[in-house]
């Protein structure tokens, strides 16, 4: 009996007590492992940033604290922060005026040119984006706009534009149109479609790629850093130069945040992020 | 996955009236809506990109291939550095995601899957920033590594300011969109064949190997076209995190070029090279959306 129970369990492969003890260790082995991946370069930063001395080859710092918090907040990292948030605030704004009619067209009507209009806007996908800015300077040099407000927001459009025209035109498709069909039949224009069936309906997908726009804007690095210089400092461009100037301290309070709206997007709005939403955001 | 370009298929569904666009005047109204967001992007990448071509064969006002020739001469042994990074971050950024990905479709875990969402936030510059801290000669890795004895403080060895570096960072940041994509295929896979794989008794890593891999093969070749390109453009990485000594990649080099020795001739030819690799790629990755119906 004991024999054929035993055959028995063999045969179904029922994990005897001692597998199932190895492989729960081996599963939290691996998420300590994961953990360790994730968190390693990002808790580095948080323990700089709230280092006030740390002389090599001391295992922890010598003196902790805000201090550098404190300082940084009055000088130049504030100011990097205030003009990367508004010139973020402005690219966002006008890439949804822009683009929000253009997807409903694209999705919707036979727009001339549709195929070409599309290719424009993914091919600056395919390239390398800073041999092209490096040109883009010099054309915003001679309109007078580089190293402007108005030249940075102009170079980061170019990315939030391509990006916000795909990820909207398909939130715009993803709406079945029998919907609209059916306020037309009633009788409403098409303005009046648009705003009361087509525009509620597309309002998450349209807020969450408005957000990554935001986003992109806020943390882009290699356009700003051509174009703005040396007037224009954003937040990731101040980073940079701390960081590459051995100020430490200083470039891990910008990292974080940077970070910070970035992490609080994800955890709040994990569920709303499809994933051809952030396919393309993972690469600009 | 990237949305992609199709023929909407409401034509061809009987009894259904597609939208009609009105008068000829509207149909050409509605590339007025187009035409802002064209301006911008034709003028600030297509005419940069066409002037680009053009600058990489002037120098001082002459049409000439000195610049071609100048980049074979100094950057030749750059452009094979640049390509090999990017090949061996693509192969270890799609062998990981492979299995992780094989593991979170069959087993699951939510706190795993989160956390490897996270990279996607972190902007390129904050991770090389990160991996500067973490890997540097005096970083804090090596500093945690020398408390448990198993380095000497003295010679710390130093994985940043290396290939190896750059590597690290590449593979941290793009893991997180490797993961995506590949997940989403793998999900894409019907259960039935996995059952009808367990049932025949194949373990996990089998159902991996012999089913979800063969079955996502071309979005798993998409995907690694997305990243190869990524990452043959990578510039703030390698900018913070490769070494001060040649070579750089490419990226680096174009910024160098033009920083430090104001040479935009050089700069553009070094760019032209950058497009022609990325362009092999690309070509197969626009092929595939264009082509594959939505």
């Amino acid at each position: 009996m004991d024999a054929r129970l035993r055959a028995g369990s063999a045969f179904l492969a029922l994990p005897s007590p001692g597998r199932t003890v190895a492989r729960a260790t081996l599963r939290m082995t691996g998420v300590l492992v994961a953990i360790f991946v994730i968190f390693a370069p990002l808790s580095s930063l948080v323990i700089w940033s709230f280092t006030r001395t740390w002389h090599w080859p001391h295992p922890f710092p010598q003196a902790m604290g805000f201090f550098y918090w404190r300082k940084v907040l009055e000088g130049d990292l504030f100011r990097a922060l205030q003009s990367g948030l508004l010139i973020a605030v402005i690219v966002t704004v006008l890439t949804l005026l822009l683009t929000v009619p253009l997807a409903y067209l694209l999705a919707r009507y036979p727009v001339p040119f549709k195929a070409a209009i599309l290719l424009v806007f993914l091919l600056p996908h395919a390239f390398p984006q800073l041999p092209v800015f490096v040109n883009a300077t010099t054309l915003l040099y001679r309109a007078h706009l580089a190293a402007s407000l108005s030249g940075v927001v102009l170079i980061h459009m170019v990315g939030a534009l391509v990006y916000a025209v795909w990820t909207m035109t398909a939130v715009f498709r993803s709406i079945p149109e029998s919907l609209e069909e059916a306020a037309w039949n009633l009788g409403a224009s098409r303005l009046k479609t648009f705003f009361t069936v087509a525009l509620p309906l597309a309002t998450p997908g349209l807020v969450a790629s408005t957000l990554l726009v935001f986003l992109y804007s806020f943390d882009e690095f290699t356009g700003t850093l051509l174009v703005g210089s040396p007037f224009v400092l954003t937040l990731p461009v101040y980073m940079y130069r701390t960081s590459v100037g051995y100020e430490l301290q200083v470039a891990s309070i910008a990292a974080l945040l940077l970070m910070l709206p970035g992490i609080a997007l994800l955890v709040v709005l994990e569920r709303y992020l499809k994933s051809e939403y952030l396919s393309m955001f993972g690469r600009i | 996955m990237a949305p992609q370009i199709s023929r909407r298929p409401e034509a061809r569904r009987p009894g259904h009236r597609p939208p009609r666009a009105g008068d000829p005047f509207k149909r050409w109204l509605s590339l007025g809506a187009a035409a802002p967001p064209l301006a911008i992007v034709v003028w600030l990448f297509f005419v940069p990109f066409l002037s680009s071509a053009h600058r990489s064969f002037l120098r001082e006002g002459e049409w000439t291939l000195r610049n071609y020739a100048l980049v074979w001469r100094l950057y030749k042994i750059d452009v094979l550095y640049t390509l090999g990074i990017s090949l061996v971050s693509l192969v270890l950024v799609i062998g990981i995601a492979a299995l992780l990905c094989g593991y979170l479709r069959l087993v699951g875990h939510r706190f795993v899957e989160f956390l490897f969402k996270i990279p996607l936030f972190v902007p390129f510059v904050v991770v090389g920033h990160g991996m500067r801290v973490l890997l540097a000669p005096r970083g804090t890795l090596n500093s945690a590594l020398a408390q448990v004895g198993l380095i000497d403080l003295n010679d710390p060895p130093s994985i940043a300011f290396s290939w190896l570096g750059i590597v690290i960072a590449l593979v941290w940041k793009n893991l997180a969109l490797a993961v995506l994509l590949v997940l989403g295929a793998y999900r894409a896979v019907d259960e039935s064949y996995l059952e009808a794989a367990r049932n025949l008794g194949a373990s996990t890593f089998r159902q991996i190997k012999d089913v979800l891999l063969p079955m996502s093969a071309p979005s798993l070749v998409v995907a690694s076209a997305f990243m190869f390109t990524s990452m043959l453009a990578s510039f703030s990485i390698p900018l913070m995190i490769g070494g001060g000594e040649p070579p750089h990649m490419l990226m680096v080099d174009v910024y160098y070029r033009i920083n430090y020795q104001d040479d935009l001739g050089t700069a553009n030819a070094l760019g032209m090279v950058s497009y022609l690799l990325a362009m092999g790629v690309a070509g197969y990755y626009l092929r595939t959306i264009t082509v594959k119906p939505a």
